[in-house]
């Protein structure tokens, strides 16, 4: 299963909305400009998740990881690698990062600031589908990128697809980007797809 | 209270006991509220940090407790939760969530700390309430703080380190700068003399003085190395006694004199004799104010003036060191006292010396209990260095000319008639001391080795005995230290008692006590000071 061009532009639109209401809460927390956009959006079947990642995240990575339920079901997660990771906590609470390891405080700013992308993004997709989704408490977590993937795949049963979100943070001068990834079956990815293809046709 | 196995427990109190359980826990906050954001659970600890009683608040609306929720715009996060979503306020974008008293006043903050989370409550698939748990995060934010803290100092700790790295490279570079050019005047003039068979009398004397000088200016930077050295593994020994400190400057102007005339300067003097004495080494004392003259003498052109002032100054002594020269820059005076700092570090300096000069001033005065600062108008504007020390009020004062040798004096002491054994592999070295020594009047006998030593002594009869041996220290196969053990185990009629004089290019205290351990009753350093030695030959020649 692919998206088409169309499928894709329009997904990015949908992201974008959420984006902008997360990138608002956000400037509005910090008092200063944050700007957030999906440059990119990519899916694929859950176990070529790893290689589509490794080009664009290395080493040690910070994920925030949200488990959703609903009609809609699966596991949500933003990955940042651990540099950006303390550019983004620094850039956003004016205080010099040290490493997260050591940082509860820097943990959390990030803990907040996933939850709030991932509930822009799933909030959208719930106002595109109508339902309701509701979320686990989010978790931070510092492992390898080997480590965040097989969290997301053990146990998991069925096919499943991950969509890969870029998420790009402009804020003083400086830009950096993180991952959302959002793994759903087959169903709800059907269901998605149906919902944006129903979006583009009529409502806009 | 009493304790019933039937009848069976209802669910719902179950419930209702566990809550309560869980709101008597103290470590967290918690308060949860209907759809209507009615509060329907107060825990205690909410009680504790907000001052009010679960039956005050509970069946309230949220946003008439606490006001100011809705006046930050966190009442966003309960609708929020009342459609399902979780939100985490974090200290780091929020600070807190409710304004409670802080519990550490040392962090500084108006408020406490909080970490919060807002989520729905659910039962099943329905939204019932919104459930809002705080956590005091005032320890973690103050071993946070701690932490900082301590990656700031190895960070410093780091970059200094780096930078006395750096120090050191251009110091070693210096170092061989310095050492080399008066090394070349030596070995250039030695040379002339050895190629040139037929050396004229001006020339000679010319060759000799240049020698003599530029080999004492070796001498001056060996023993900055070394006093260096002695400083940093705190080995430095300060013989401390009341002394007076216009008398030691007026010797350090005494040293420093000749180059003042030579560079055409002007020296003024302000010694106030009114000045109480300062417990001090007046050695280390005149090396001080010989220093930071010298210091001012390197840095004043022709027709500049140095003044030097020594007064009283509250409880303390001041010594005052001003010079009308090229001054310091206001970027180099933070570090001018440093060790191997100098402001133009490049190798086309046209200052010469090591920068350890003002590095041992600072030490000795520290070690003194006393400070020195430097001060600069900037480039141009001259320099001023002042010394404060603690006095003490005694009238036991040293006069430094009394009792200070200076060195180069030609204050020999007479050895008329003293039968002298010199020991030495090296054959400049015997030669110069026959030469010294032939001098002051002894009768001059020189061997080549300890055993050779050994030898002439046992063959000599008593009245060509030696009166006194002056042995090398480092020779090879035999080497001094076992030369005098050997000779201490002889008897006195074989010449075992005869006295001996050690002497050696090591200079530090080790090497003294070890050489007085084997056997020697005194040791001189190279380079010899004629007086000194001869003074000591004559002393253990009259021992023994």
């Amino acid at each position: 299963m692919n998206l088409t061009a169309l499928q894709q532009d329009a997904l990015v639109e949908v992201i974008n909305i959420g984006f902008g209401r997360a990138a608002a809460s956000l400037s509005k927390l910090t008092g200063q400009r944050v700007h957030l956009e999906v440059p990119q959006i990519t899916m694929c079947p859950l176990d070529e998740l790893s290689e589509h990642l490794r080009p664009m995240v290395q080493n040690e990575v910070a994920s925030i990881h949200q488990i959703f339920s609903g009609s809609v079901a699966g596991d949500a997660l933003l990955v940042l690698d651990e540099r950006s990771a303390a550019i983004l906590k620094e850039l956003l609470t004016n205080e010099p990062a040290m490493p997260l390891q050591m940082d509860a405080s820097a943990r959390e700013v990030l803990t907040e600031v996933g939850n709030i992308l991932l509930n822009a993004c799933l909030g959208s997709f719930g106002n595109l589908l109508h339902v309701q989704v509701s979320f686990s408490v989010p978790h931070l977590t510092l492992e390898t990128l080997e480590g965040v993937v097989s969290s997301v795949t053990v146990n998991r049963e069925g096919l499943r697809y991950a969509l890969i979100v870029h998420a790009a943070f402009r804020l003083k001068n400086s830009s950096l980007t993180g991952y959302l990834i959002i793994v759903l079956s087959v169903a709800s990815i059907e269901r998605l797809i149906r919902a944006i293809e129903q979006w583009e046709g009529g409502e806009r | 209270m009493t304790l019933s196995s039937n009848p069976p427990v209802d669910a719902g109190r179950l419930q209702t006991a566990l809550v309560r359980w869980f709101s008597e826990l103290t470590h967290q906050g918690m308060f949860a509220t209907d759809c209507s954001m009615r509060i329907m659970v107060w825990n205690r600890w909410m009680e504790v940090h907000s001052g009010r009683t679960a039956s005050d608040v509970v069946g309230r609306p949220l946003y008439d407790v606490c006001t100011d929720l809705k006046i930050r715009g966190l009442d966003q996060h309960y609708e929020d939760a009342l459609t399902g979503r979780i939100s985490i306020i974090s200290f780091g974008l929020h600070k807190y969530l409710l304004p409670f008293v802080p519990t550490n006043a040392e962090l500084g903050l108006t408020a406490m700390p909080q970490s919060g989370r807002i989520g729905p409550l659910m039962d099943g698939e329905a939204i019932i309430g919104t459930v809002t748990t705080i956590e005091d995060i005032s320890d973690r934010l103050a071993n946070e703080a701690e932490l900082r803290k301590q990656i700031d100092v190895q960070r410093m700790a780091r970059v200094t380190a780096e930078k006395a790295m750096r120090a050191k490279d251009e110091f070693l570079s210096t170092v061989s700068h310095e050492m080399r050019n008066p090394l070349n005047a030596v070995l250039g003039w030695a040379r002339i003399l050895i190629e040139r068979s037929d050396v004229d009398p001006a020339v000679l004397s010319r060759a000799v003085r240049a020698i003599e000088r530029n080999a004492s200016a070796l001498a001056r930077i060996i023993d900055d190395l070394l006093d260096v050295a002695r400083i940093s593994t705190g080995k430095l020994r300060l013989e401390m006694h009341p002394v007076d400190l216009s008398a030691i400057a007026l010797a350090a102007v005494d040293v420093i004199g000749p180059s003042i005339k030579a560079k055409q300067l002007e020296l003024r003097t302000r010694l106030d004799p009114k000045t109480p004495p300062v417990l001090g080494d007046q050695q280390r004392l005149q090396q001080v104010i010989w220093n930071l003259l010298s210091n001012a003498v390197k840095f004043t052109d022709p027709g500049g003036v140095i003044d030097l002032t020594v007064t009283r100054s509250g409880a303390d002594a001041r010594i005052v060191v001003r010079d009308t020269g090229h001054g310091i820059s206001q970027e180099f005076l933070p570090y001018v006292f440093e060790r191997f700092r100098q402001s133009d570090a490049s190798s086309s300096r046209r200052h010469g010396g090591l920068g350890l000069g003002l590095a041992l001033v600072k030490e000795v005065v520290e070690l003194h209990g006393g400070r020195v600062t430097a001060k600069s108008d900037g480039e141009g504007s001259g320099a001023t260095f002042t010394i404060d020390l603690p006095t003490v009020m005694s009238a036991d004062v040293r006069h430094p000319q009394a009792e200070v040798d200076q060195p180069g004096s030609d204050l020999a002491h007479s050895l008329a008639g003293v039968r002298v054994l010199v020991i030495d592999d090296e054959s400049d070295s015997r030669e110069l001391l026959t030469e010294f020594l032939s001098k002051c009047g002894a009768v001059v006998s020189t061997v080549t080795s300890s055993d050779e030593a050994l030898s002439h002594i046992r063959m000599s009869p008593l009245p060509r005995r030696p009166h006194v041996i002056l042995s090398d220290l480092g020779m090879p196969t035999k080497d001094g230290y076992e030369f005098m053990r050997e000779l201490r185990a002889l008897r006195t009629d074989d010449g075992g008692a005869i006295p001996a004089v050690a002497v050696s290019g090591y200079a530090n205290p080790d090497d003294r006590q070890r050489a007085l351990a084997a056997g020697y009753q005194t040791h001189v350093a190279k380079p010899i000071d004629l007086a000194e030695l001869s003074a000591a030959l004559a002393r253990a020649a009259d021992r023994g």
